[in-house]
C-alpha cells in the first residue's frame, strides 16, 4: 500500500498580473515538510491552495485523495493554523477552538472535551475563556495551533507556527509536530527560523518567486546542487601542510586557513574526489581530527538557492 | 454526509452567528429603525390620552356646531353655541383687521373657528381619537417608512455584513476552514440573518400596530379586532417578514459581490422606489412589489399631490397574495442560488479588501 500523498500537479496561481506560484509539481509524503523561502515567495499561497482558501488558475491539487474544492471532506482531515491572527468578534479562545468541532458534527459535550484537550496540549487552558482579541501575539499563535490540532487531523498545515512563541513552548510545539509526523501524518509548515527547520524537518521545499527551486531531504538537496562548491571544515594538527596537499587537487576551489592554524575551510567541486584525497592524506600519516560538511544545513542551502540570508 | 447532516450543520452555523447578529454594535441602529414606528405611535397615543384628560367638561352639541356656517357673525355664533372654551383676538395692524379665534369641544372633537372683522372665515374640527385616520397613518408609515426604508436599510446592515463584514475583519477564513460545504455556510449565515431580521422587524411592526391601537376606545378596538384587526396584523407581519427574507437574500449577494455594498444598495433603493412607473414585467423584479401587495390597507393618495409623486408611491398593479408570496420565494431562491455559485468560487484574499 502506498503512503497517502499530497500532490500538486502543474499548479499555477496568479493574483492579477502578479505571480503567486508557477508550475508547481510536488509530491509530499507524510512527515514534517518545511516550506522555506523569502517573504512573498509563495509559501502562504501554497498553503492556501492546499486548504482551498484560494484556487489554482491551472493544475490540480489532491490532499490524501481529496480535492481542496471539497471542504466538507478535506477539512475533516486537515487543520490549518493560518497567519491571520484575527478571530470572529467576541470569540473566546475556547469558542474559537470548539466552534469548528461543533460544525464538524460533534455534540457540544464532545466538542468541549476535544477543545479542552487541544488547549491543554498547547498550555492555553487558563486563558481559554478570555477573548481572543485580548491575547498576546504568542497566545494567538497557540490558540490557532490548538484549533488546527483539535480535530486530530491527518494533515496539519502551519503558517509560521513558531513565530512569537517563547523558547519553552517552542520546544513543546516542535515535539508535538514530531509526534504527529511519527504517526504517519503530514505536517507542513513554513518558517523563517532556518535552524529549527533544519532540526525538525524530514524534508524541505525551497521556494522563491513562486517557483520550487529544490525539494527533498536537506542532505539530498545539497547533493543535487553541483554548481555550488561543497564546504568542509577540517580540524588537524598540521593544517598548513594538509592545505598544501589539498591545493594540488584540481577539484579544490578555495582553502581558508583558520586563525588558530589548526583548522581549514575547504571548498570543493567534487565531494567524492575530495573524500578520496582526504583519505590519502590521512593514510600518509597526517592526523585528521575531524571533518564536517558545513553547508549541508538549510541555512547554507537557502543562501545557495535563494541568495542572501534569512 | 447526507442531507439531514447538512441541515443540522446549517442550523449549527446559524446558531453560532445569531449572537453576533443580535448583539453586535452594528445591530444597534437596526433596532432603532425597527422600533421607530412603535415610538412614534406611542408618543401619539400619549398625546391623545393627555389631550383627552384635559378636555373640558362643557360640551357643545355637534349638531349645533355643524349648523354654524361660514360668514356668520361673532355674536350670532356665541348666541348659538354659547361662550367658547378658548377665545383670543388680536389686531392685524398691517391689514388693519381684527382677528379672533374661538374653540369649542363637542365631546370627541375640537372645533376651531376663525373670524376676521367679526365674520367667520374658517371652521374646522379635529377629532382626538380618530381610529380610521390612525389606521391609515399606520398603513402609510408601514408602506413608506417601514418597508421602503427601515427594513431595506436594516437588512442591508445585517446581511451585507455576514460575508463582507468578516472579510473586513479578516475572519472569514475561520468559517471557510470548517468541514462544511460553502453552500451550507451560506445557508447558515443567511438563516441567522433571517431569524434576526424577521424577529426584529416583525416585532417592530407588531409593536407599532399595538401602539397605534392602544389609546383608542376599548369597544372600538375590540370590534376592529373581531372584524379585520387580526388579519391586518397578520399581513403586516407577513409583509415585514417577507421583506426581510427578500432584501436579506439580495444584500447577502451584494456582500459577496461588492467591496462596498452601499452603492448597489442605493441603486436598488432607487429601482424599488420607481417600481410603480416601470413596465409590468420589470415591476415583478422587486421585493417591494411583492411585499407591498401583502399590505392590507391601501394608502389613499390625494389628487392635489404632484403626479410624479403619486406615481412613485402608488404600488404597482398588485398581484394576489398567493402570487405575491410565490413570486417572492422564486426571486429569493434565484438570488440565493446565484450567491451559492459566488461563494463556491470565493477566495480568501484579505489584502485586496
Amino acid at each position: 500500500m502506498t503512503a497517502p500523498e499530497i500532490v500538486f500537479h502543474d499548479v499555477s496561481r496568479f493574483y492579477g498580473e502578479v505571480l503567486g506560484v508557477n508550475n508547481v509539481e510536488l509530491r509530499i509524503l507524510p512527515g514534517i515538510t518545511s516550506l522555506v523561502g523569502p517573504n512573498g515567495s509563495g509559501k502562504t499561497t501554497l498553503m492556501n491552495l492546499l486548504t482551498g482558501l484560494i484556487h489554482p488558475d491551472r493544475g490540480t491539487i489532491m490532499v490524501r485523495g481529496l480535492s481542496p474544492r471539497d471542504p466538507e471532506h478535506l477539512m475533516r482531515i486537515t487543520g490549518y493554523a493560518t497567519q491571520y491572527d484575527t478571530a470572529p468578534r467576541g470569540t473566546t479562545g475556547f469558542d474559537f477552538v470548539s466552534s469548528g468541532l461543533i460544525v464538524a458534527g460533534n455534540t457540544k459535550k464532545q466538542a468541549a472535551e476535544l477543545a479542552w484537550k487541544a488547549l491543554d496540549r498547547i498550555g492555553m487552558t487558563e486563558a481559554a475563556h478570555r477573548k481572543v482579541a485580548s491575547y498576546s501575539k504568542g497566545m494567538r499563535q497557540r490558540v490557532r495551533l490548538a484549533q488546527a490540532i483539535a480535530g486530530d487531523p491527518d494533515v496539519l498545515v502551519l503558517d509560521e507556527p513558531l513565530n512569537g512563541l517563547d523558547p519553552l513552548i517552542r520546544v513543546e510545539t516542535v515535539a508535538l509536530f514530531q509526534e504527529f509526523a511519527a504517526q504517519g501524518r503530514h505536517v507542513i509548515l513554513s518558517s523563517h527560523v532556518l535552524q529549527e527547520v533544519d532540526i525538525i524537518s524530514d524534508r524541505v521545499i525551497f521556494i522563491t518567486n513562486g517557483m520550487i527551486v529544490a525539494e527533498g531531504e536537506v542532505r539530498g538537496v545539497r547533493e543535487e546542487i553541483h554548481e555550488h562548491p561543497g564546504q568542509y571544515m577540517i580540524r588537524c594538527r598540521d593544517a598548513s601542510r594538509v592545505a598544501s596537499l589539498l591545493f594540488g587537487q584540481d577539484h579544490i576551489t578555495e582553502i581558508k586557513l583558520h586563525d588558530d592554524r589548526l583548522g581549514l575551510l575547504v571548498m570543493t567541486r567534487d565531494r567524492a574526489k575530495f573524500s578520496q584525497a582526504l583519505t590519502g592524506i590521512a593514510l600518509d600519516g597526517h592526523t585528521i581530527e575531524s571533518v564536517m560538511a558545513v553547508d549541508a544545513n538549510v541555512d547554507a542551502l537557502y543562501r545557495y538557492l535563494i541568495g542572501g540570508s534569512e | 454526509m447526507n442531507a439531514a447532516f447538512r441541515i443540522r450543520q446549517t442550523w449549527v452555523i446559524a446558531r453560532l452567528h445569531l449572537g453576533r447578529v443580535f448583539f453586535s454594535r452594528r445591530s444597534f441602529w437596526v433596532y432603532l429603525l425597527a422600533m421607530f414606528p412603535a415610538v412614534v405611535f406611542l408618543a401619539h397615543g400619549i398625546q391623545m390620552k393627555v389631550q383627552h384628560r384635559w378636555t373640558p367638561s362643557r360640551v357643545t352639541p355637534v349638531a349645533l356646531l355643524e349648523s354654524i356656517s361660514i360668514g356668520a357673525g361673532e355674536n350670532e355664533v356665541i348666541e348659538k353655541a354659547g361662550t367658547p372654551i378658548k377665545d383670543g383676538s388680536f389686531q392685524n395692524k398691517r391689514q388693519k383687521q381684527e382677528i379672533r379665534h374661538m374653540q369649542y369641544y363637542d365631546g370627541e372633537r375640537w372645533w376651531y373657528l376663525s373670524f376676521r372683522d367679526g365674520i367667520l372665515q374658517h371652521k374646522n374640527s379635529r377629532q382626538i381619537f380618530n381610529f380610521t385616520q390612525d389606521r391609515l397613518a399606520f398603513a402609510g408609515m408601514f408602506q413608506f417608512y417601514y418597508l421602503r426604508l427601515a427594513i431595506f436599510f436594516g437588512c442591508l446592515g445585517i446581511f451585507a455584513n455576514l460575508f463582507r463584514g468578516e472579510m473586513l475583519d479578516k475572519t472569514l477564513h475561520f468559517w471557510f476552514l470548517g468541514p462544511a460545504r460553502r453552500e451550507v455556510l451560506l445557508a447558515g449565515k443567511y438563516l441567522a440573518g433571517v431569524i434576526a431580521a424577521v424577529l426584529v422587524f416583525t416585532v417592530g411592526a407588531v409593536l407599532g400596530f399595538v401602539m397605534m391601537l392602544w389609546p383608542h376606545h376599548a369597544a372600538q378596538v375590540t370590534a376592529y379586532w373581531q372584524d379585520q384587526g387580526l388579519s391586518h396584523l397578520f399581513w403586516y407581519a407577513s409583509a415585514a417578514a417577507l421583506g426581510c427574507i427578500g432584501y436579506g437574500s439580495l444584500f447577502l449577494a451584494f456582500g459577496l459581490l461588492f467591496r462596498n455594498p452601499i452603492i448597489p444598495a442605493i441603486v436598488v433603493l432607487f429601482w424599488e422606489n420607481i417600481n410603480g412607473v416601470l413596465p409590468k414585467l420589470l415591476q415583478k423584479i422587486s421585493v417591494l412589489h411583492y411585499a407591498q401587495s401583502l399590505c392590507p390597507v391601501p394608502v389613499p393618495t390625494s389628487d392635489s399631490w404632484p403626479l410624479l409623486f403619486r406615481l412613485l408611491i402608488s404600488p404597482a398593479d398588485p398581484p394576489s397574495p398567493f402570487t405575491a408570496v410565490f413570486g417572492f420565494f422564486i426571486v429569493t431562491a434565484l438570488i440565493l442560488w446565484v450567491s451559492s455559485l459566488i461563494v463556491r468560487r470565493l477566495e480568501i484574499n484579505y489584502s485586496t479588501e
